[in-house]
């Protein structure tokens, strides 16, 4: 493995993994609520790959199917359960993490527990500056950098992020301004969850998609955001950089196990010393 | 008021007739119902009357009953191979563990609630790995062949009458002793801690030391539960200091009710003792059930099922009339 090939798989992880981060960083942000069900998401996206490619649906359509997919179960357990807890937030995580448990069991019983494989719909490698790369692989990270631009034109350029944004800096004064608080959580829920899915969709090829895959993304995702500090959705982008890049050079260095016991030491470290994470830096 | 002491005065005498009711077999899965009841009471004590909702509760438990396991066994260096020491030094891994943790997080800028939980499940995670690829303790098998507790009169806590009264009395203390921080002036401090915490700061109160002793304290009894659990199973794996038992331990405090020991208690027992008897019958099913109950008991019931019949009247001290 090349250095070039390493920084490849590292800008790879890092950026699905702010595809993760954002749904979860604006989840936060807006409504305080800390979704453990958000790796639950992930799975559900892969798996709606999986179930559309078993009926002959071409990879690409099953990628925006995930996304509305998993944005309505979002919809939905908002609906049922989330909108109950609003004002306790010890209780969300709570919540969420049942929701993930009940999640991921019934996919083991609708699916069984076993891992299976989703095609990749490019296969072949491309030559790049001397390196042999899976070109599926660019194209992930082609997708999550465009996702990601996306969401963050919408925060920083529409009325309705300019609104998001507002509820985040102070939720009372919005609501005085006259934002419907009510309509932005559970779209932001819903579509926090639907990028959820998207990335366990685009994933999917990637990994072997099995009940236990949504875990190995979460808690990454929640250590990035804490790090990159939680107030502000350009955090994110820092914290998956972090936890992303560090991850993958460790496991070339050393191993995974050990990469992920030294990522998340060192995760804490910087949490317990920055509680407001990499973005508070600046303004000190 | 004696009317408020009964359902806990009657859950203790009921458990200990137990021995003239059960057989041998059920009563040594009774024994080991009732070391899930300890942790689940140690969890109940720090996220009750703490407010600190611990995610990594096993990582106690664990440590206790790796600190158990290696010094019963002999493998530490200079220590004998005594299991009475070991459950010794399984309580005081549990604190030590319990005061690093809190010693680590709640000092300086402190840490907002909601991230304590995600650290410690960073920290279940963490614990979970190392001990997995850690060969000295066993690695992924873990530790097998932990003796039992030897006792007065050439028994040991293998003998199913024995083990039970042996973890039914710890079980006691373990609650007599949590109970009695809850209702002295520091478990008034600790609660006020739960409910404002800046207030308590301002009233002169250092907030990070109480919050570290109060995770000491619970690491403790946890570390006792683990070391009982190692006597009583004979075994120790990395299955015993990771997320799902933490899960676990977290859904039946919440099931029964975290504010009252005594509820996370019976909770731990009952959930547990169904989990054994549903398991084999509803097989799959049974994890779904469990994590929907979950969420219907904490949007519905935040008190669990049980604390209102298990709540104890208010301390003297603190009766305003």
């Amino acid at each position: 493995m090349t250095l070039f090939g390493l920084a490849l798989d590292a800008m790879n992880y890092t950026s699905v993994l702010l595809l993760v981060c954002i749904g979860l960083v604006v989840i936060f942000g807006l409504m305080q609520v800390i979704n453990l069900a958000h790796g639950e998401f992930f799975l559900l996206g892969a798996y709606t790959v999986l179930v559309a490619q078993g009926v002959g649906i071409p990879f690409w359509l099953a990628v925006p199917m995930a996304f509305v997919a998993v944005a309505i179960v979002g919809l939905l357990c908002d609906a049922v359960i989330l909108r109950f807890i609003y004002d306790r937030p010890v209780d969300t995580i709570l919540a969420t993490w049942g929701l993930s448990l009940a999640i991921r069991q019934a996919i083991v019983i609708v699916f069984g527990a076993q891992s299976q494989q989703v095609a990749a719909p490019l296969t072949t490698p491309v030559e790049l500056f001397g390196v042999s790369y899976s070109s599926y692989r660019l194209v992930v990270m082609l997708i999550a950098v465009l996702v990601a631009l996306a969401v963050f034109l919408v925060l920083y350029r529409t009325s309705i992020g300019l609104a998001a944004r507002a509820a985040m800096a102070n939720r009372q004064m919005a609501q005085c301004l006259g934002i419907n608080m009510r309509r932005l959580d559970r779209s932001t829920f819903s579509v926090g969850a639907g990028l959820a899915g998207l990335s366990g969709a685009v994933m999917a090829p990637l990994m072997s998609v099995d009940p236990q895959m949504g875990m190995g993304f979460v808690l990454p995702a929640f250590l990035s955001i804490l790090v990159g500090g939680v107030g502000s959705p350009v955090g994110a982008i820092w914290g998956s950089v972090v936890i992303g890049g560090s991850t993958t050079l460790v496991s070339a260095w050393w191993t995974p196990v050990i990469a992920q016991i030294v990522v998340f030491l060192l995760a804490i470290v910087t949490i317990r010393f920055l509680p407001s994470g990499l973005s508070g830096l600046r303004k000190r | 008021m004696m009317a408020r002491l009964l359902p806990t005065l009657a859950v203790w005498a009921v458990l200990a007739m137990l021995p003239l009711l059960l057989g041998e077999w059920e009563l040594a899965m009774f024994g080991q119902l009732l070391i899930y009841g300890i942790v689940a009471i140690s969890l109940a004590f720090i996220w009750g009357q703490g407010g600190l909702v611990s995610f990594g509760q096993a990582l106690f438990f664990g440590a206790g009953a790796y600190a158990m396991s290696l010094t019963a066994k002999g493998m530490l260096p200079g220590i004998p191979a005594s299991p009475w020491l070991g459950l010794l030094f399984a309580i005081a891994a549990g604190a030590i563990f319990g005061a690093l943790v809190g010693g680590a997080l709640f000092f300086g800028k402190g840490l907002r609630t909601a991230y304590f939980g995600i650290i410690t499940i960073a920290a279940a995670v963490i614990a979970e790995r190392v001990t997995t690829n850690w060969r000295f303790i066993g690695g992924f098998n873990g530790l097998l062949d932990v003796p039992p507790l030897p006792l007065p009169g050439g028994l040991d806590s293998a003998d199913p009458l024995a083990g039970y009264l042996l973890v039914l009395g710890f079980a006691l203390l373990a609650f007599l002793f949590l109970l009695a921080v809850e209702r002295s002036p520091y478990g008034t401090v600790l609660r006020g801690i739960r409910c404002d915490e800046r207030r308590i700061m301002s009233l002169g109160f250092f907030v990070p030391i109480w919050k570290v002793v109060a995770l000491a304290l619970s690491g403790g009894v946890a570390g006792l539960a683990g070391g009982l659990f190692a006597t009583q199973f004979n075994f120790v794996s990395p299955a015993v200091i990771g997320l799902a038992l933490s899960t676990e331990i977290l859904i039946w405090a919440a099931v029964g009710g975290k504010g009252v020991l005594m509820a996370a208690f019976i909770g731990a027992i009952v959930v547990k003792y169904m989990e054994g008897y549903l398991s084999e019958t509803i097989g799959n099913y049974w994890l779904l059930v469990t994590g929907i109950a979950f969420i219907v008991v904490v949007v519905l019931f935040p008190q669990g099922l049980l604390g209102r019949l298990f709540k104890l009247p208010t301390p003297y001290r603190l009766r305003g009339d």
